[in-house]
């Protein structure tokens, strides 16, 4: 299943973000829980099929290989969809004012 | 090393979640989990203990250090692998993370076993269907189907492909269950890693009996007692309890002798044989060839018997045996006759040959005679004989 370019799973949209500075995997999941300020516990398994797909996808890559710990990397294609996302979440939140206003009174 | 304890898997092998809670529950017994194989978990012999197990499918066979090592960094220990599926265990005071906090996304992993499964069926039903239509020929080319039920050499090897068929339908199981899974995944519903286990072994358990027990019955008890009755003999000089039609009865000429051109162990010109079927308890085959001693005439007759199970079989046997002992449209010529001893007579007559297909009761019988003896001698002989075995 390729990225098409639509919606990201939280989980995938977490992993990039995460990825912008180079990390290998256990570090990875911890980076996520901070800078999701705890909000976001992904599991091994999630964050281990999370990262195959996105390499297959040539989202991510592998930039060091030392044998057991790997360093993944994002590429400038999984730049350029987590930006189109952060675009796309960014509207989402803008076309939401009317919730904002409706909180004020 | 703690004692190592087998115990035949309760479910099959598609349900994630019933196995999880099995290895679960048996851990707290104080057996955990050591290897597994097709149909036999070894268990290592311990303290009892909660464990939780979680199994991770990959789309290959093989599980990567760096998953295995991810997965321990987080407090899963490697236990085990099998086809497609990786075990891993955590005591349950560990409180490790969840291996898979995303549902959906776990759905992905079983893409490729998917995959495999729908392809796995595509092959192993076109090896079933292969094995069925040799099954056909062998029943159905040469026309005569109830000759091959009563010979009973075809039906055992029939008998087995209710095997071969269960294993396409656990193909067809397989396939459907992992596609329920993946899709009850996706909608956002994770693995219950508790699911009882004990209905499926009940339900798996009534299924291997019935299965051994056609494999008993059907491959090893029905061929072996079939070759236990199955004989070859010399035809005695004389044995007026015989019930098949003799040379010396039809020919009554002291000038001819045995052929014992032909003879070996048992003399093939000279001999009969048994054989057992269910649909036909007792078989005998003849073969007889005399030979005058002028070595100008030499007489022969074959015959074949079958004591039927049902007498329904007695007519459709008739017809069956026509056709197998005749070529092209010689099977025309048959002739229906009355005779107050038989129930149907068919006979056939071509110079010096001979041929009666006759039944009473539950008994069929077949004779081929070459000789100058008159067609109606053979007939009052035939009579004579299948009321022997008809009566009995």
């Amino acid at each position: 299943m390729s990225y098409n370019g639509g919606p990201m799973t939280e989980a995938m949209y977490y992993v990039l973000l995460a990825l912008m500075r180079p990390n290998h995997g256990y570090q990875l999941m911890q980076s996520i829980t901070e800078v999701s300020k705890g909000r976001l516990k992904m599991g091994p398994g999630t964050l281990y099929g999370v990262l195959s797909r996105m390499q297959k996808d040539g989202l991510i890559v592998l930039s060091k290989d030392d044998g057991r710990r790997k360093i993944y990397e994002i590429t400038e294609d999984g730049e350029h969809a987590l930006r189109n996302e952060y675009a796309r979440l960014k509207s989402l939140i803008s076309d939401s004012s009317i919730l904002e206003e409706g909180n004020d009174g | 090393m703690g004692k190592i304890v087998r115990k035949i898997r309760p479910t099959n092998y598609w349900r994630i979640g019933e196995h999880e809670s099995w290895f679960s529950d048996m851990s707290l017994q104080g057996l955990h989990l050591h290897k597994m194989g097709t149909n036999l978990a070894h268990f290592k012999k311990g303290d009892p203990k909660r464990i939780e197990y979680r199994i991770e499918v990959t789309g290959k066979k093989l599980i990567t250090y760096e998953q295995i090592d991810l997965y321990e960094e987080n407090g899963w220990e490697y236990v085990t692998s099998y086809q497609w599926f990786h075990v891993f265990s955590s005591p349950a005071e560990k409180n490790a993370p969840e291996i898979h906090t995303d549902p959906a996304e776990q759905a992905f992993t079983l893409q490729r076993l998917y995959k495999k499964l729908v392809f796995n069926l595509v092959w192993v039903s076109l090896g079933v269907a292969l094995i069925l239509g040799m099954l056909l020929a062998m029943w159905f080319l040469d026309g005569t189907p109830v000759l091959r039920l009563v010979e009973g050499y075809v039906v055992q090897q029939s008998t087995i492909t209710i095997l071969y068929i269960y294993y396409v339908i656990n193909a067809v199981k397989a396939m459907l269950a992992i596609k329920e899974l993946k899709k009850s995944l996706n909608e956002g519903k994770a693995i219950n890693h508790h699911a009882p286990w004990k209905k499926s072994l009940r339900k798996n358990g009534v299924l291997t009996v019935v299965f051994i027990g056609i494999i008993l019955v059907c491959g090893l008890i029905m061929p072996f007692y079939q070759l236990k009755k199955m004989d070859t003999f010399t035809l005695p000089k004389n044995d007026e309890n015989l019930p098949f039609v003799r040379s010396a009865d039809i020919e009554q000429n002291p000038q001819l002798n045995r052929d014992e051109y032909y003879t070996d162990e048992f003399g093939w010109a000279n001999r009969y044989s048994t054989n057992w079927s269910i649909f036909a308890p007792v078989q005998f085959e003849t073969d007889e060839m005399w030979l005058e001693e002028s070595e100008t005439y030499s007489p022969s007759v074959s015959s074949e018997i079958y004591n039927l199970t049902f007498q329904a079989f007695a007519k459709p046997l008739l017809s069956d045996l026509m056709e197998w002992h005749t070529y092209g449209d010689e099977r025309e010529s048959f002739i229906e006759r009355k005779h107050p001893d038989f129930d149907h007579l068919v006979t056939r007559e071509d110079e010096e040959w001979k041929q009666l297909v006759a039944s009473k009761g539950k008994v069929v019988m077949y004779i081929r005679y070459y000789g100058y003896a008159d067609l109606d001698v053979v007939v009052e002989n035939a009579a004579q004989k299948i009321v022997l075995l008809a009566e009995s």
